[in-house]
């Protein structure tokens, strides 16, 4: 024992009312999940032992995923194919495991992970200004600076900050307007420790920056996929 | 379905989605156009409470295990959701399916607690459905109500088309069975009402009859409205608990509440006598789970949930004949799988202890024993059966075992108290920790803290203190304050209830029928989630019996005399008006009365169950 560390690297869904559930929701249903499913998941030591596994970069409450990852500490080698299975007899239909790998990664998925890739769905009342909207979207991306405060907890005290949010857009794509009548993005958004933007606080800019009519509450928002960055290189963590 | 976008957005502006969703792991989900009759189920308190209720589990898996049939669940939205749902014009809608509540066959209550009665209220009104029974027509639900609290319907009486008494298991498919019947044929609301009345037992349909008083308020005579209902309406009970139907399957929350884990029903009824005690009453007589049915639920319920919890739950778990065979055979059975068992109630005995130890293989949490009462005179007043050396032993020896924060239960306000009874909280608060701290040094294992807590005496109709009249606000903070002046210890501490809720609770428990229009005024005033003590309206309450003209101290203070007709006495729950008087009677003198497991006390239930056993 000791040395080698066998780490299954999985992804999964978390979709439809399921993007209600808090992180710690989540975390109580998998680790519900590994018993009852008899994978060979690594236990803690002590006296509460609890399954060895993390999730990277937990997804807001209220926002669906097609691509979530998480590791996952295992006692014996099982099949990939083998371990989803037995995974998605026990897990909901909306939480679902589409991909599994073993992996010899040493960092931690929360640490490499620095991309999120979004699509946002946007109401705006005014026909004109939807159909516009495109035109105003391209204005906004020529801003160099727009600033927008960001509360932070530090220690016991939430503070506002103020943060200049360009660097961290990867990119907004005007998709179209779908057959309900929302207007549809995708976009690459900064994720992770290292800096952060949520899509609600892009879309809540956008609609001050330019005015574009947007109805907040109605704005639905699911991610597609999470990358990670090393050394310039962007890659998919599994 | 409700509008799924409207819905979507108001999920995103509450404080926890998960409690409106639904989808747990084993939910039943079927196609409401295909069923022949839909039930909502509601236990009206917050989700996390109510799916902590056993009762639910089984009357959601019994309803749904016939084919035509549907049960979904619905419990109280939580303030914020209230304030959205309201906002936006969303009627309440059940977690299955999200249908509207207003569109379900039935809309079945469950009574665990009066203060839970103005969220009734508030979810009838919620779901856009007319809050009083005249005012509902074939166009909407049958609202009906069971459980403990419906052993006293009559506070709700204007709001409840049909009450059933008693055990539900079986009365409710009957009832379902005759609504099927009807729909088939056009259901007719006041046909079905009638049928209902007249020929399933421990069905009381509270429009068919009438109450008259006496001047002084108390109630003159009552008096059936149509021909052939019964003037007395007996309590269901299931005979045989192997046979019955018993969940094989319950609903794992995604959130965290209040047991997160399996909860298996060893027995119903209780022998102890507890003259304070409703439960011990009305279930009897006792009726047990054989250990081979319990070891073959145990393994499906594992199974079907993944708990890696068994709470053994009954009135007093510890009477089970079969207990350390049950749980020698649980641990056998799932220990590789690393299911615990545990056992919500302990008796004050040593036994219960050598039990405990077996099963409380991890950590040594805190013990908490229920004396109820400080002296060993009100103790036999009450007739609970355990004596001062029985908590000795039983302390010493958990202390021994390595357990050292214990808790102790006790009521105040109970009858014939004096202030020597209430200083006996302090006295065996104080006795515990000398216990430990007497003890050898080596044999001081761990962090010692003693709690005492009080809860405020509330009389329950069909328990010998029916009569009692219970202590006033004044009397009350007057012990609570006599107790809490006497504990100057860092080690011991005092926790009590509030009496101004247990005062409302006494005014609704033994309330008539003219305490409806209480509930209904207050609820109209904001009363809500009165269970609560951040949304507790004293005020408000106290303002609305003014408006109303009603005495509080008539329901909660007054002494009742025994040749008084009392609100629920044309309810039958087994033990006798008789034998209630009796036991009233043998307290105030002091005189206990025997478990009726060594040899029957004659409570005039017939045909006891366990009569062959115990005699």
């Amino acid at each position: 024992m000791g040395g080698i560390q066998l780490i299954i690297r999985v992804r999964f869904t978390k979709l439809g009312y399921l993007k209600y559930l808090s992180h710690l929701d989540l975390v109580r249903l998998f680790t519900r999940s590994f018993s009852r499913s008899n994978v060979p998941i690594k236990y803690s030591e002590g006296f509460n032992p609890h399954p060895r596994f993390s999730i990277g970069n937990p997804l807001s409450l209220g926002i669906e995923s097609e691509s979530e990852y998480m590791d996952v500490e295992l006692n014996d080698e099982i099949s990939p194919i083998d371990f989803m299975n037995r995974m998605n007899g026990v897990l909901p239909k909306d939480i679902q495991i589409i991909n599994a790998e073993f992996i010899d990664e040493k960092e931690s998925l929360s640490s490499i992970i620095k991309w999120s890739h979004y699509e946002i769905h946007l109401w705006i009342d005014n026909e004109e200004k939807r159909i516009g909207f495109q035109a105003e979207l391209d204005k906004f991306l020529q801003f160099e600076q727009v600033k927008i405060f960001k509360k932070k907890k530090k220690s016991k005290n939430k503070i506002q900050t103020e943060v200049n949010i360009v660097p961290l857009i990867g990119n907004v794509i005007f998709k179209g307007i779908d057959e309900d009548g929302y207007v549809v993005l995708n976009s690459l958004l900064r994720s992770g420790e290292s800096g952060n933007l949520k899509p609600i606080e892009l879309v809540t800019a956008i609609n001050e920056k330019i005015e574009a009519g947007i109805n907040l509450e109605m704005t639905r928002i699911k991610r597609l996929d999470a990358f990670a960055e090393t050394e310039g290189n962007i890659y998919r963590p599994l | 379905m409700i509008n799924k976008y409207k819905l979507d957005s108001i999920l995103m502006k509450v404080e926890k989605p998960a409690r409106y969703i639904g989808m747990e792991q084993n939910v039943i989900l079927k196609d409401l156009d295909r069923t022949k009759v839909n039930f909502a189920f509601s236990f009206p308190d917050v989700y996390e409470v109510g799916m902590s209720h056993l009762g639910m589990h089984i009357l959601y898996n019994l309803i749904n295990g016939n084919e035509d049939y549907a049960c979904e669940r619905v419990f109280a939205p939580w303030v914020d959701m209230e304030n959205q749902l309201r906002e936006s014009k969303l009627p309440l809608f059940t977690l299955e399916s999200k249908e509207e509540v207003k569109k379900f066959d039935f809309l079945g209550f469950t009574l665990q607690y009066e203060m839970s009665y103005t969220n009734i209220l508030n979810i009838l009104d919620l779901s856009q459905i007319p809050i009083h029974s005249k005012d509902r027509d074939e166009s909407h639900p049958l609202v009906i109500a069971g459980g403990p609290c419906a052993y006293n319907p009559e506070p709700l009486w204007e709001f409840i088309d049909i009450f059933v008494i008693g055990e539900g298991e079986e009365v409710t498919l009957e009832l379902m069975d005759l609504y099927k019947e009807h729909k088939e044929r056009g259901y007719n609301k006041a046909q079905f009402l009638e049928e209902a009345a007249r020929n399933i037992r421990g069905v009381y349909v509270p429009l068919f009859y009438d109450v008259d008083y006496n001047e002084d308020g108390t109630i003159k005579s009552r008096r059936e409205l149509i021909e052939g209902i019964p003037s007395v309406i007996e309590k269901r009970m299931i005979r045989n608990l192997d046979t019955m139907f018993s969940p094989e399957k319950m609903l794992v929350p995604y959130m965290e509440t209040i047991h997160d884990r399996i909860s298996m029903e060893l027995f119903r009824g209780c022998t102890h006598g507890c003259r304070f005690c409703q439960a011990g009453m009305i279930y009897r007589p006792i009726r047990e789970k054989s250990v081979d049915r319990l070891l073959e639920l145990a393994e499906k319920l594992v199974e079907s949930t993944g708990y890696e919890n068994i709470s053994l739950s009954s009135l007093s778990s510890c009477d089970y004949s079969q207990l350390h065979l049950l749980i020698s055979s649980l641990m056998d059975r799932f220990e590789d799988k690393k299911v615990g068992v545990s056992l919500p109630s302990l008796r004050l005995d040593s036994v219960s202890i050598d039990i405990l130890k077996e099963i409380e293989k991890v950590r040594k949490t805190g013990l908490t024993f229920a004396p109820e009462a400080g002296s060993q005179r009100l103790r036999d007043v009450i007739n609970k059966g355990v004596s001062e050396d029985d908590l000795v032993n039983a302390v010493s020896y958990a202390f021994k075992e390595g357990w050292s924060k214990i808790k102790l239960y006790f009521m105040i306000g109970l009858p014939t108290e004096t202030d020597e009874d209430v200083l006996g909280i302090k006295r065996l608060a104080y006795l515990v920790k000398d216990l430990f701290f007497n003890r050898p040094k080596e044999e001081k294992i761990g962090n010692f803290s003693v709690t005492a807590s009080a809860s405020c005496f509330v009389p329950k109709p069909f328990t010998p203190f029916q009569w009692h009249g219970q202590d006033t606000i004044e009397e009350f903070n007057q012990k609570i304050k006599l107790v809490r002046d006497e504990i100057k210890d860092n080690k011991v501490s005092f926790n009590y209830h509030d009496p101004k809720v247990s005062y409302l609770e006494a005014i609704v428990a033994r309330g008539d029928r003219k305490i409806s229009k209480l509930l209904y005024k207050a609820w109209e005033n904001g009363c809500k989630f009165d269970g609560w003590s951040e949304h507790f309206k004293y005020e408000t309450y106290l303002s609305t019996l003014a408006e109303l003209n009603l005495d509080g101290s008539f329901y909660a203070n007054r002494k009742r005399t025994f040749d008084e007709m009392l609100p629920w006495d044309f309810i039958n729950p087994g033990p006798s008006k008789k034998y209630l008087i009796n036991e009233y009677t043998k307290a105030l003198k002091g005189e206990t009365t025997r478990d009726c497991r060594l040899g029957c006390t004659g409570c005039g239930i017939k045909d006891c169950a366990m009569w062959g056993v115990f005699n």
